[in-house]
């Protein structure tokens, strides 16, 4: 029998014996754990539904996105954008080195939309016949905006399901008559459901041919923004600069005056939703590794506790032969192996709850291996570092004095 | 096997000295029965701590199978108290949660390896003690005769050089007495060096060397002529209480 097992044996032994101050010393560290998985599980979920939702939003590597108005990402949220990018602004950039498609689209203030008896308010956007594959958006039911629909400036609409529901309820749209506005329209696709993306409803859309939007809905032909699609993603930042220029020349801007326009590459956005995410995630970190800083001062004052009143079980071990560093070993141990298996609950408890967060309240969650070995680590740490001073006191007592 | 020369031993409390032995001279041979008897306060625990190399005397000489233990490490006579000596406590000192085959193998756990045949050595110490049938048992379950006779197991399983008793009989009925004394006696007839404490004359007068010992020194040393048999006695008390 190596020394390893039986350490562990008399470990498990002696706790069993202690149970209800095992269980007293494990509280704190299932709390703690348990919060920080639960935390850990948010952040990984958010993260996940982020770059899931990105791809579906056709903003893979070799994509970016220039969106009117200038200011820095994550920064300027003004409900008075300038709209400064223009349909010449489309085609010089498509012209580019590099870049494959651009794709653009307007937006249109929210909308009174009415079918019938029934209306509903939603989001109109002008889209080209590229919108919906670079956003890997699928129709469900007849076709989409087309070529033809453009150069006319039809009156032709394809609507989320959202929108759908809302208007027409059960019966088919496709065909049916609406009123954006004024003006009249011809339903002539649905789109596949995306699913609401926490704050939005992604299905509460409307969208018309961009001339149309340009020419019938709004008396401008600005544009929102576009996606521009490169022929080889590792240029991003090559071909990023050379937008940049063609941009600034079309639009007059002297040097020194800032860009009144914003090119958002899939790297930045990233990195900035990470950003915001790990702020919140570090400040709830900061609380849980608290509280397993105090349960650490639990275990350790618990467990001087359990030494005074073990005294006599260390006398005898100490009278048939262990040395000093035997009992400073068990009493180590044995903190190890109550903070380990606290962790261990803490982890199944903050599982547990995440899965009630995502069944019960729809919160994304995701499970990480490395959250996993994370709280193992740090619940052991904890274990190890508060249970020195307890072992140390163990291991000082003599043995005369220890067996009185 | 044990020879003292000149042992002293002074406790200490802040600025205060407290002599406890003043100078013991001690010679045991292997295969001795050994009583330390004195009244309380006496030195006579101390002096079987020092035996028992739980505590280090102040001054003097002690030679264990001709080893000068006084120089040796701490982890040194932990490790000695393992090989040559065996403890059984007034309190018998089990732990509690333990079987009484888990108590009895204790001392293999602290060992320098775990015999493989540690299992069959602990049912043998506990058979020789008579508790067999309690193998896996607890201290909690067995009566206070029974917890000692697990002691003295304990102390027998690594086939130590001597035993040291404190007060063996201190906490036990007359009958309980009588059974462990009467062990004992078995154990040095089978040719075991015992050194036991006691403050009870009858207990003293079943051993063969009466020590005596009254404020750190030792008074009297001397055989003792007819030992009582503990086994005749617990005969003549149980025909007594038919």
């Amino acid at each position: 029998m190596s020394l390893a097992w039986r350490l562990l044996k008399t470990a498990i032994v002696s706790l069993w014996a202690f149970r209800s101050y095992a269980a007293l010393m494990m509280i704190g560290l299932i709390i703690g754990i348990a919060s920080l998985t639960v935390i850990h599980q948010i952040g990984q979920g958010a993260q996940q539904v982020v770059s899931s939702r990105m791809a579906s939003m056709g903003f893979g590597a070799d994509a970016f996105y220039i969106s009117s108005g200038g200011g820095r990402l994550g920064v300027r949220r003004g409900m008075k954008r300038a709209i400064t990018l223009t349909p010449e602004d489309a085609a010089s950039i498509s012209q580019v080195d590099g870049v494959a498609h651009v794709v653009p689209h307007k937006n249109v203030a929210r909308t009174q939309v009415t079918a019938g008896g029934n209306n509903t308010n939603t989001r109109v956007r002008g889209a080209t016949p590229g919108w919906a594959a670079a956003r890997n958006w699928a129709l469900i039911q007849g076709r989409f905006v087309s070529l033809t629909d453009i150069r006319q400036s039809a009156r032709v609409a394809v609507l989320g399901t959202t929108v759908v529901r809302e208007l027409f309820g059960d019966v088919d749209p496709v065909g049916r008559r609406l009123r954006i506005g004024r003006t009249p329209f011809i339903v002539v696709g649905v789109l596949e459901s995306k699913g609401s993306s926490g704050w939005r409803d992604r299905d509460d859309l409307i969208l018309v041919p961009l001339s149309t939007a340009t020419k019938r809905l709004s008396r401008d032909d600005k544009l929102s923004g576009m996606r521009v699609t490169m022929t080889d993603a590792s240029r991003v930042e090559e071909v990023k600069a050379e937008v940049t220029n063609v941009l600034r020349e079309n639009h007059s801007l002297l040097p020194g005056v800032p860009d009144d326009f914003l090119i958002i590459t899939p790297d930045e956005l990233m990195k900035l939703i990470t950003r915001q995410s790990r702020s919140l995630v570090a400040m709830l970190t900061f609380v849980s590794a608290v509280s397993l800083f105090v349960s650490g001062v639990v275990i350790m004052n618990i467990m001087l506790v359990a030494v005074s009143e073990r005294a006599y079980e260390i006398g005898v071990r100490r009278a048939v032969g262990a040395r000093r560093r035997d009992i400073l070993y068990q009493i180590l141990m044995e903190s190890l192996m109550v903070a380990a298996a606290g962790g261990v609950c803490g982890l199944l408890v903050g599982l547990l709850l995440s899965y009630l967060a995502t069944w019960l309240l729809a919160i994304p969650t995701a499970f990480s291996p490395s959250g996993f070995l994370w709280a193992l680590g740090f619940s052991a740490g904890v274990g190890l570092l508060f249970g020195v001073a307890p072992a140390k006191k163990a291991a000082g007592l003599h043995p005369v004095e220890a067996l009185r | 096997m044990i020879k003292l020369t000149g042992i002293t031993k002074t406790y200490y409390r802040g600025k205060v000295e407290t002599p406890v032995l003043l100078g013991i001279d001690l010679h045991v041979r292997e295969g001795e029965f050994l009583a330390i008897m004195g009244p309380s306060g006496s030195g006579k625990s101390t002096l079987l701590h020092i035996l028992g190399l739980l505590d280090r005397p102040t001054g003097g000489s002690y030679r264990l199978d001709g080893i000068e233990v006084s120089s040796l490490s701490d982890d040194e006579l932990a490790r000695l108290r393992n090989d040559k000596l065996g403890f059984v406590f007034q309190a018998f000192h089990l732990l509690p949660k333990s079987t009484a085959l888990d108590n009895v193998l204790l001392p293999f756990t602290y060992a320098g390896h775990f015999p493989e045949d540690a299992q069959e050595r602990g049912r043998r110490a506990l058979g020789r003690v008579g508790l067999e049938h309690r193998l896996h048992h607890r201290p909690g379950e067995m009566s206070g005769g029974e917890c000692q006779r697990v002691a003295i197991a304990r102390a027998l399983v690594n086939d130590p050089e001597v035993i040291f008793a404190d007060e063996p009989t201190g906490n036990l009925d007359q009958r309980s007495s009588l059974e462990i004394i009467s062990i004992l006696q078995g154990l040095h007839a089978e040719g075991r060096t015992i050194v036991l404490v006691t403050h009870d004359t009858a207990v003293g007068c079943m051993c063969r060397r009466l020590l005596r010992v009254v404020y750190g020194k030792v008074v009297s040393d001397e055989p003792v002529a007819e030992p009582t048999v503990a086994l005749q006695q617990l005969q003549t008390l149980k025909e007594a209480a038919k």
